[in-house]
């Protein structure tokens, strides 16, 4: 019956070098993904992965796993258009099943404004090689007939954009196939390994100071999910992050009856089924920020009513677990990725509420830019330095949503 | 009374379980597994009235009621269907001083503890589950009548008690295996048990054989027919039996107290107990919900899985139903021999006890959206209402055109009450609005307004409206309809940040505004009582058709305009004067589709639609209404640093060829990327289609020939009508 269990990764674990070429800071699925890219595409496998407690532990194992590449602004489309491919490939790649399954993506408009949000989208969209179209309430309802279209009665729907290509994959399973295809080809990865101090000389950052000892190496990256701040401070660097929790849940496990992805702005909540049967919800951030992982009533209470005055089947479904996992969010809702001031110290962060998805293509190009020493072009747009330069990348395709 | 099991009816008596009147019916929910009756294994799950996983040893029977059986052709359940009849669950919200959940020995006598004050208890037993202890605090409980959502003030004791271990070996899925607690409780229910045996601590009263050893397997086709134990001398001896009752040690129930980290929860009895960690087991199935078996752990153990957590991603075990009470003193046991280090648990997570998603819904709030005091009054007149800025406004009524023309051509009436409204006053209301503006406040002159931009500290535009003086002390302002509430929240954080003597009242929703637009307006309102002209950006207050309202003559529209704030008591009675007075002027209300075009042809932006997050006045073309030789003011920093950085887009307006481009439509130029549409419409005044969008410099120059939607359109100068803004200052 359990045809979900993990059969084929396998991973190994080794005691901790002193020096490295790289160091990752962070096991999650950037950090592994960065490793992963590093030793697959560039040879580079005299890397290490340090992770606090275990790997994928942190949002890479509580998001909601949706991929998808309808942003609001041309380089976010091309970003993450090119995560959807590399994600699309990856199964094959890595020889290891992650439950990859394209859905499609309803982005539900109930008012005139989020219609023409929704018809915007799939322009911006269509012009940056994302299949994203606008779909009418006709088209809604063949493509998912368990929306009411009315919105019980008080949020009926105007319209949508539907996006084809979304597609969900197991977490998990996606970051330990990133960790096993880094591992195998020599990366160590240690856990419970906690970076205490970054290592300086002048402005350079020569290693970290971990909970067993100094570990030295020419880079020093941090996929850092959460506690970013805390990190770029160690590194004298103060980053424009504010940190938000985000929640989530699942119901039991169903049928797999319900195929694509429903998002709505006006009712803020987002559903799926995962490949296990069960129903998984979202909704925003939580406005306060703060580091807690405590789960709150507030949320799961008024989303589940939202949810379904939508999806009215909902109703009857029995709530399994609600969790927590905290957002880096930027002021421009864009990552944040590249080159800091300080030699020897890149980071790759403000992945917010849209981290899983630019996993593979996050660490393809974070790769590049550790290998070759320069920003490749598809993540240009997001350097730290856009902030201090007005160039903030401004996108309302990502704000406060999955 | 009877019940239907599958389409079959069993009989069931009043206060029973469904799982008691299904046992007495030769009926296992599952199939099998060990049961507990105590609502912590998953093997009585069952759909029960259309609800999936209900512990059927939790719920009383009633009678019709309509059981089926989960795991049908190995299948989980169904998503059930959107039209199964339903009630809306209620919710009571409880304050009382102490909650004490669980009501056995340790949960009375916590009760009992507390007299004199307000105690609340609840006990699953009693129906009453409680669900998750929230920050608050608050604790979420289910009954099958409603949800209640109790607050004590001074702490929260958790009684549980504790759950029985669950038997692992194989064979553990047969029916006829029974927790000790579960065979004492099934006895009393005068169900006959056959031969029992017992292991570990025996049920009281029942006459059962207690067996030594260690548990090897149990045997039979569907139901138990014997257990084979492994002796001191590791020979196996194999006892026939009809029921097995398994005392396999205690695991505390202790998950809300875990949940309540950092909350005044107090754990006591059963529910505070170190939990027990039973032998590593050498072959079974260890999470039943999951279906994970000690092999899978071991191969999981063996593919390098190693952390609690991770063996719990891999294998899936504890993220089923039961939320690992069953197989986590296992999973322990096992790492503790594999590793030689005991784990904590898995974190502790709502919910405690499963419930639907329409009874957690119980109580939330529809999030309403406002309405206007003429809101009725726009129904009778068949408006298309529309959800905007939190509040319901007309859209249009139903005649786009007409409302079009009486605006550009006549006179033409616009319910605009939900406008921000505030009253700035005090001692330092001047000074607080110098800093908040990046305008002159001390230059505008009293009975006069200015249109102004409101900063965030980046310096970026968040907020639009007028500033009208009264005096020194005391200004009206006003902020966009959808802006207001943010921006209120903005200037009370800063009045009390800089510890400023001003007070900031909220009129939003206590006055009506009504704008009467066109080259009639000032005819009209000639009509309506105003005794002689206002000029262009000043105000004045005045009783227009028997309503006292303040005038602010301004424009939005292009046209001659007149807002007219009044109490909104009297929006009707304005309204209906108006229209009745106009009525020889060809009156007609518009709506918000017509205001957006009238707006767009003048090139006035909204704020939040034309705008983004990163949108300088600079940007777009607003650096006029901005003083940077003002010493202070919010964003001042932030512009003067971003003012020194060569520009990359701007606002500008576009006309294209033929048609309407679409909003948000991508814009080209020699096939590069050159910026996008914000807002579009089609001009009925200059017959083409016209535009604003952002548009980036291409080689230090902003392109004039671009393509949109694959139309040739042109960068143009705004506004796109009545450049002398003739009309408006007539």
């Amino acid at each position: 019956m359990n045809e979900f269990m993990e059969k084929k990764v396998k991973l190994k674990w080794y005691e901790p070098k002193q020096t490295y070429d790289v160091i990752i800071i962070g096991g999650g699925g950037h950090g592994l993904s960065t490793a992963y890219h590093l030793a697959t595409r560039h040879d580079i496998t005299n890397v290490a992965v340090l992770e606090r407690k275990y790997i994928g532990g942190g949002n890479s194992g509580r998001n909601t796993t949706v991929i998808r590449a309808n942003y609001g602004i041309p380089e976010a489309v091309k970003f993450y258009q090119r995560s959807v491919e590399l994600y699309q490939r990856l199964e094959e790649e890595t020889d290891r099943w992650m439950m990859h399954k394209q859905k499609g993506i309803l982005w539900m408009a109930h008012t005139e404004a989020h219609v023409r949000q929704e018809k915007a989208r799939a322009e911006v969209n269509t012009a940056f090689g994302a299949k994203t179209i606008y779909v009418t309430p006709k088209e809604i309802n063949e493509i998912a007939p368990e929306v009411d279209l009315t919105g019980g009665g008080k949020w009926p729907v105007l319209g949508a954009s539907y996006h084809p290509e979304a597609a969900t994959a197991r977490h998990d399973r996606v970051n330990w196939a990133l960790a096993e295809g880094a591992n195998k080809r020599g990366v160590y990865i240690h856990q419970r390994t906690e970076v205490i101090d970054l290592l300086k000389e002048g402005n350079r950052v020569i290693g970290v100071m971990t909970n067993h000892g100094p570990m030295y190496a020419k880079t020093v990256m941090s996929a850092v999910g959460g506690h970013v701040t805390r990190i770029a401070r160690m590194a004298g660097i103060r980053l424009p992050i504010r940190t938000h929790p985000l929640q989530a849940y699942v119901t039991n496990h169903y049928e797999l009856e319900f195929d694509p992805i429903v998002a709505s702005t006006s009712l803020l909540f987002y559903v799926s089924q995962t490949a296990r049967g069960e129903m998984l919800i979202g909704a925003e951030i939580d406005r306060q920020p703060s580091y807690n992982y405590r789960a709150g009533h507030h949320l799961i209470q008024t989303c589940s009513f939202r949810a379904i005055t939508l999806l009215p089947f909902l109703r009857h479904l029995r709530i399994l677990r609600q969790w927590t996992g905290v957002c880096d969010m930027s002021p421009d809702y864009s990552p944040i990725m590249g080159f800091t001031p300080v030699e020897g110290f890149v980071i790759t962060t403000g992945w917010g509420t849209w981290g899983f998805k630019a996993i593979p293509v996050g660490g393809e190009q974070m790769a590049e830019l550790i290998a070759t020493g320069r920003t490749p072009d598809l993540i240009a747009p997001f350097a730290l330095d856009r902030f201090k330069k007005d160039r903030t990348k401004a996108d309302r395709g990502s704000a406060g949503t999955h | 009374m009877r019940i239907i099991v599958d389409g079959k009816p069993i009989p069931a008596e009043r206060g029973e379980t469904v799982l008691v009147a299904m046992l007495k019916a030769d009926q296992h929910p599952t199939g099998g597994g060990c049961l507990c009756l105590a609502g912590d294994c998953p093997h009585c799950l069952a759909t029960v009235d259309g609800v999936s996983y209900v512990r059927t040893c939790q719920t009383r029977a009633k009678p019709g009621m309509v059981i089926e059986r989960h795991h049908r052709n190995g299948q989980y359940p169904p998503l059930p269907t959107a039209d199964r009849l339903h009630e809306e669950v209620k919710a009571r919200n409880i304050h009382c001083d102490v909650v004490v959940i669980g009501q056995g020995e340790a949960g009375r006598a916590a009760a009992a503890a507390a007299e004199g004050k307000h105690v609340v208890t609840v006990d699953a037993a009693a129906g009453q589950e409680a669900i998750a202890i929230y920050a608050g605090p608050r604790v979420v409980v289910r009954t099958d009548r409603e949800m209640l959502y109790l607050h004590p003030q001074e702490e929260i004791v958790v009684a549980t008690g504790a759950a029985e271990i669950q038997p692992v070996a194989p064979g553990a899925e047969l029916a006829g295996l029974l927790t000790s607690r579960a065979a004492e409780v099934l006895a009393a229910a005068g169900i006959d048990l056959g031969r029992v045996v017992a292991f570990g601590t025996p049920p009281q009263n029942i006459d059962a054989e207690l067996l030594q050893g260690e548990i090897v397997r149990f045997e039979g086709e569907n139901r138990v027919e014997a257990i084979v134990m492994r002796d001191a001398n590791g020979v196996e001896n194999r006892h026939k039996c009809d029921t097995v009752a398994l005392g396999l040690g205690f695991h505390p129930r202790d998950a809300l107290a875990l949940m309540g980290h950092g909350l005044p929860v107090r754990t006591v009895g059963d529910a505070a107990l170190e939990a027990d960690v039973p032998s590593c087991p050498a072959a079974g199935i260890v999470c039943a919900c999951s279906g994970v078996s000690v092999d899978d752990l071991n191969y999981t153990w063996e593919s390098g899985f190693r952390e609690m957590e991770l063996i719990k991603r891999s294998t899936l075990a504890g993220t089923g139903t039961c939320q690992g009470m069953g197989c986590l003193p296992y999973l322990r046991s096992f790492i503790q021999e594999k590793g030689g280090e005991l784990q904590p648990r898995f974190t502790a997570r709502p919910v405690n006890r499963q419930l639907t998603m329409g009874e957690i819904a119980a109580g939330a709030h529809h999030h309403a959206m406002a309405r206007t005091a003429l809101d009725e009054v726009h129904r009778q007149l068949g408006a298309n209402m529309e959800r905007s800025g939190g509040w319901w406004r007309p859209w249009n009524y139903g005649k786009l055109q007409e409302e079009y023309w009486a605006v550009r051509e006549g006179v033409s009436i616009m319910d605009v009450s939900t406008l921000g409204k505030m009253i700035i006053s005090g001692p330092d209301a001047l000074e607080f609005l110098e800093r908040i503006y990046p305008t002159h406040v001390r230059t505008i002159r009293p009975g006069r307004t200015r249109y102004a931009l409101l900063l965030n500290e980046r310096g970026y535009v968040m907020d639009d409206g007028l500033i009208g003086k009264e005096n020194d002390t005391r200004f009206t302002i006003t902020l966009t309809s959808g802006g207001t509430s943010h921006s209120e929240m903005w200037l009370r954080d800063w009045a009390r940040g800089w510890g400023l003597d001003v007070r900031i009242l909220n009129q939003t929703y206590t006055l009506g505004a009504i704008n009467v637009t066109g080259p009639l307006a000032r005819t009209l309102l000639e009509q309506a009582g105003m005794s002689e002209p206002l000029k262009f950006m000043r105000f004045r207050d005045q009783e227009i058709a028997g309503v006292s309202c303040r005038v602010f003559r301004l424009s939005f529209t292009g046209e001659e305009s007149y807002e007219l704030h009044h109490p909104a008591e009297d929006s009707v009675k304005l309204w209906r004067a108006l229209m009745e007075l106009g009525a020889d002027l060809g009156i007609k209300p518009h709506g918000l589709e017509a205001l957006v075009m009238l707006r767009l042809e003048k090139g006035h932006i909204i704020v939040g639609q034309d705008t983004d997050y990163d949108s300088t006045p600079r940007r777009i073309h607003h650096e006029w209404m901005v003083k940077p030789e003002k010493e202070f003011f919010l964003g001042r920093t932030s512009m003067m640093r971003t003012g020194r950085i060569e520009l990359d887009k701007m606002l500008v307006g576009f006309e294209v060829a033929e048609g309407v481009p679409q909003e948000g439509a991508v814009v080209w130029h020699d096939e590069e990327y050159a910026g996008y549409l914000t807002s579009a419409a089609w001009s009925p005044v200059l017959q083409k289609g016209i535009a604003l969008g952002w548009l980036y410099y291409q080689d230090g120059e902003l392109p004039t020939d671009v393509t949109i939607n694959g139309q040739p359109a042109r960068r143009v100068d705004l506004p796109f009508y009545d450049k002398e803004a003739a009309r408006a200052r007539a």
